[in-house]
């Protein structure tokens, strides 16, 4: 017999329309904007209501520089096809805005050609970010809440800026970063995993999936404790929280009786919230340190007794370049 | 039995007795090889069909039988003999029809020769297959690290043609740089079949095939020890040759090595030493050969650039991982096998050195210290 | 008793699959039930299996340990225990330990009277591990073709299938897979974010309403998914990202065997543009 699990909203509510809680203007003239609208098929999955949106000068910046961005990114992919919009849409996935070549080092700017529009573009994503970054902090204050947004945001950018600035200035040439592109990016996540000796045997590498397939698992679990006690309230989380329903107790004796303990409707958020986080806090050093203070992950394995042993090929495979007379 | 019981039970049975029907048929209808310890995942994946189509295909001629050694020597009885001198007339002669089938593509004798004096050199084709002779002696006298005794006859290039299939020529046709101002690809960033439809460098033949750069771009120790060592540009370099050798032999990565450590010659297997000789050979052979018989050549038979064809492995290979499917057909032709201590003479063109780095801006800076770890 | 404040109330009779009244009771926290039964007998005979197995092989080392598949000789048969066989049943302990810990979840549900929700979501995990240990070898036609148990020897086998189709970034269900990974872990920063920025407020501040979290998100983005429709999100976005992990494999070897950026050709060439 069917029973409801409460993925798709069957009846929706609509109510007249509400600005929302007042945010704090800070002094500054911006207003919310927009009329809000309702759409029946979103409503059907979460909330049907789309805007109003506060702009604002660090939001209307933070688009400005992304949108540079991205021209540069688009307009040089482009030209790269030879101005064709054919090969274009067909290469797309395989064009990108490569980093300068090691001959440019860390100078800025590069040959505006050979670099140098990787490194504006760069520049404009970056201040994008920033701005975007304390716009997540601004909203927060605006309302009197908690500024969590700002500081898990902040460990995103940290592996950003590592991926694209800190460790390339590190080992002395923006040609380390990765370029702007679908598929290129993906040929430099494989070049640098096979440069730097498979990293796999990075043990940050190794923590931060762990706390990636960790965040898809809380994901999962929390979520599907939640809509699993949706029949009690158990969506209404800040109420939950100051005042524990039967939602809350259910769903924490779940836990309890499966695995011998249990979190709460507030302390899940924290655990959510650290994996998460932790993450790109955790890759972020991965990356740091390779090439700058490990040279071969597989090597400082073996030297630090955790590579695992196989049986030896017989008869070993001699490195040619070792043989007197072999040659070059 | 309550009511959800019986609802997945019937599902379950189905999909337990699809499995095992499955599991009856005759499958799989992939092949894979294991080629190394149980359980790491190095493991080569084949589809017996569409080798056994490229085998068929092989056409390989049959072998005239043995002539007699005995005899005046070729260079006595025929003028203008300058590399198969050495041979009986008669070994001369069956060597001459055996090329006919090899690379003529149907029109005999009169692709190389004048039959009014076949010694003449009038046609280029007579000029370059005396240069190719010498190419073959030379591969299988000096090159047995890579070709054993197998060897090589011009078959194994040409199959049949003028001109085999899989060959490179400067500057293969990724977009070229047509503004100065925007759109720099720096050489990759467009999809070629040649390096399996990859966005990675497109011509690794020049750098690595051509000239002699370091393939090797991991480091030997755990810390840094000499600077910065190779930088990601040079491994996407690298990957991109292993790309380029995959297809042309049909095999992926696990076919030399452990990708645990790809740079550890302990854990790679055998082929990948039988691969570095091959890459030497490849060099050696564009840079003293193709180079020599690149004059020779008439405008069409070279590139877009104006350069002449150059070899890699896949000339040989053709999508297997022994050309041929390793038939030996030198064992038929002694003569073709050349005097190991004679195979230097051929070489014009003696030390390969660093080669052509300023197509290539990725290569320009001194502070990749490239020569310093060169091998 | 190590019970919570609340669970008195709670701990009632009922709710079991199979068993009825027999197993249903508590060890500590944790909740028994027929399958709480099954789930210990297949954890802990996997584990002296794992440790077995361990005494077989050069090291004691946890991180080094590995009990490794039959060679694909062996077919699909079952292979002597010092050679894989092993692993083959450590392998069958394991499902059994998995699929028992679920339906002890379901057991679990039922006495609390809540949704299935959860037992559904570790099925896709289960599924994923079953895709991998079970269906491909089958379809592959061998076991030594499932990952060895071991914590750095699982990855070497990652290592080595990814580059048997020798770039595997290319392959469009791992990417779709990756993406959703980063896109669950995204979506989990942002939910615990704000529920905790409405709940732990500034000092002074009260603690906020579901109207602001709203407020706050279409302030940010012009959209706020709302607290129901978030969970909803979550548990769609993590189980796809598990779902299209285990097409990603299965497709590697059983249906595609060339490179994966070569997949890409039939976009490549399609007349309008080749």
């Amino acid at each position: 017999m069917a029973t409801y699990q409460n993925i798709f909203s069957t009846v929706q509510v609509r109510g007249p329309f509400h600005e929302g809680p007042p945010m704090d203007p800070g002094g500054s003239p911006w207003r919310r904007f927009g009329r809000p609208r309702f759409i029946d098929i979103l409503g059907k999955f979460g909330d049907a209501q789309i805007g109003p949106f506060y702009l604002g000068f660090l939001g209307l910046t933070s688009i400005l520089c992304g949108f540079i961005a991205f021209e540069i990114i688009g307009l040089n992919m482009f030209a790269s096809v030879g101005w064709n919009p054919r090969q274009f849409v067909r290469q797309l996935f395989w064009l990108a805005l490569e980093p300068p070549s090691p001959s440019c080092g860390l100078h800025v700017p590069c040959p505006l050609n050979e670099g140098g529009w990787w490194q504006m573009a760069g520049f404009f994503l970056t201040a994008s970010l920033l701005l975007w970054w304390f716009r997540t902090y601004r909203r927060a204050r605006a309302l009197g809440m908690g500024t969590h947004v700002a500081w898990a945001f902040a460990a995103a950018i940290w592996l950003y800026l590592v991926l694209g600035f800190i460790r390339p200035i590190l080992v002395g040439s923006w040609s380390e970063a990765v370029p702007f592109g679908i598929f290129p990016h993906l040929d430099w996540v494989s070049a640098f995993s096979i440069r730097y000796g498979n990293l796999f045997y990075n043990p940050f590498h190794a923590l931060s999936i762990a706390f990636l397939y960790g965040s898809t698992l809380l994901f999962a679990m929390h979520a599907g404790t939640i809509l699993a006690v949706s029949r009690y309230g158990g969506e209404r989380e800040i109420e939950q929280i100051v005042d524990r329903g039967t939602a809350s107790e259910r769903a924490a004796l779940f836990w309890r009786w499966t695995m011998g303990f249990n979190a709460t409707m507030e302390s899940i958020h924290r655990w959510a919230w650290w994996f998460a986080v932790l993450c790109p806090l955790v890759g972020g050093i991965g990356i740091l340190l390779s090439g700058t203070v490990v040279d071969n992950w597989y090597l400082w394995a073996v030297k630090h007794g955790y590579a695992p042993p196989y049986p030896p090929i017989e008869p070993p495979v001699i490195d040619p370049a070792t043989i007197p007379g072999a040659g070059q | 039995m309550n009511e959800s019981l019986q609802r997945i039970l019937p599902r379950a049975a189905a999909v337990l007795g699809l499995a095992l029907t499955l599991s009856a048929c005759d499958y799989p209808w992939y092949q894979s090889i294991q080629r190394g310890y149980r359980g790491d995942g190095q493991v080569l994946i084949l589809n017996p069909d569409l080798h056994q189509q490229r085998f068929d295909e092989l056409e390989i001629p049959d072998s005239m039988p043995q002539a007699d050694p005995n005899g005046p020597r070729a260079k006595d009885v025929f003028k203008n003999v300058k590399v198969l001198g050495d041979l009986s007339a008669d070994q001369l002669v069956r060597v001459m029809i055996s090329m006919a089938a090899w690379v003529t593509d149907g029109e005999g004798c009169n692709f190389c020769h004048n039959m009014e004096d076949p010694s003449l050199d009038v046609k280029y084709t007579k000029v370059t297959a005396r240069r190719m002779l010498q190419m073959v002696r030379y591969i299988n006298s000096h090159w047995t690290k890579h070709v054993g005794a197998t060897g090589v006859t011009c078959f194994t290039c040409h199959r049949g043609r003028p001109v085999p299939v899989n060959l490179w020529f400067e500057n293969p046709s990724s977009p070229p740089q047509q503004d100065a101002f925007v759109g720099w690809h720096e050489a990759q960033n467009a999809p070629m079949v040649s390096i399996g439809s990859s966005a990675l460098p497109v011509d690794p033949f020049t750098l690595y095939l051509k000239g002699s750069n370091n393939v090797r771009v991991q480091a030997t120790s755990a810390l840094p020890e000499h600077g910065m060592g190779a930088s990601i540009q040079q491994a996407q370099w690298t990957y991109s040759l292993m790309m380029v050798m995959s297809k042309s032999l049909g095999v992926n990565c696990d076919y030399c090595h452990n990708t645990q450590s790809m740079g550890s010659w302990e854990l790679s297997s055998p082929p990948r030493a039988t691969a570095w000789y091959g890459i030497r050979m490849v060099r050696a052979l564009n840079n003293n050969f193709e180079a020599s018989v690149d004059p020779v050549l008439p405008a069409e038979r070279h590139g877009p650039m104006g350069d002449g064809p150059k070899l890699y492995c896949a000339t040989c290979h053709n999508g297997a991982f022994k050309p041929l499917y390793g038939i030996s057909m030198l064992k038929d032709f002694p003569e073709l096998k050349g005097d190991p201590d004679k195979a230097q003479d051929y070489l014009t063109w003696k030390q390969p050195g660093p080669g052509p780095f300023e197509h290539f801006s990725s290569f320009a800076a001194p502070a990749l210290q490239l020569t310093a770890a060169a091998h | 008793m190590a019970m919570l404040s609340f669970e008195r109330k709670y701990r009632v009779r009922g709710g079991t699959l199979i068993g009825g009244d027999l197993f249903d009771f508590w060890v500590g926290p944790f909740y028994v039930g027929f399958f709480g039964v099954t789930a210990v007998f297949c954890a802990v005979l996997g584990t002296l299996l794992i440790l077995y197995g361990a005494s077989l092989g050069p090291t004691w080392n946890p991180w080094r340990i590995s009990i490794a598949p039959p060679d694909l000789s062996y077919g699909l048969r079952f292979a002597p225990l010092a050679e894989g066989g092993l692993w083959q049943v450590i392998t069958i302990c394991a499902i059994g330990a998995f699929v028992s810990w679920a339906l002890r979840e379901v057991e679990i549900a039922r006495k609390l009277g809540i949704g299935y929700h959860v037992p559904f979501a570790f099925s896709f995990a289960i599924l994923a591990y079953v895709t991998l240990e079970v269906i491909r070898p089958m379809l592959l036609g061998a076991w030594g073709h499932a990952f060895p148990y071991g914590i750095f020897s699982h990855l070497d086998w990652v290592s080595n299938v990814g580059y048997q189709y020798l770039h595997f970034h290319y392959n469009p269900a791992h990417m779709l897979a990756v993406s959703l990974f980063f896109t669950t872990t995204f979506a989990l920063a942002l939910h615990g974010s704000l529920i905790l920025s409405a709940s732990n407020p500034p000092k002074g501040e009260v603690i906020k309403t579901p109207e602001h979290e709203n407020a706050y998100f279409r302030d940010f983005i012009g959209y706020s998914i709302g607290p129901l429709g978030i969970h909803r999100l979550g548990l769609f976005l993590a189980l796809a990202a598990v779902f299209f992990a285990a097409v990603c494999i299965v497709i590697s070897g059983p249906v595609w065997t060339r490179g994966w950026p070569e997949f890409w050709n039939w976009w490549l060439d399609m007349p309008i543009w080749r």
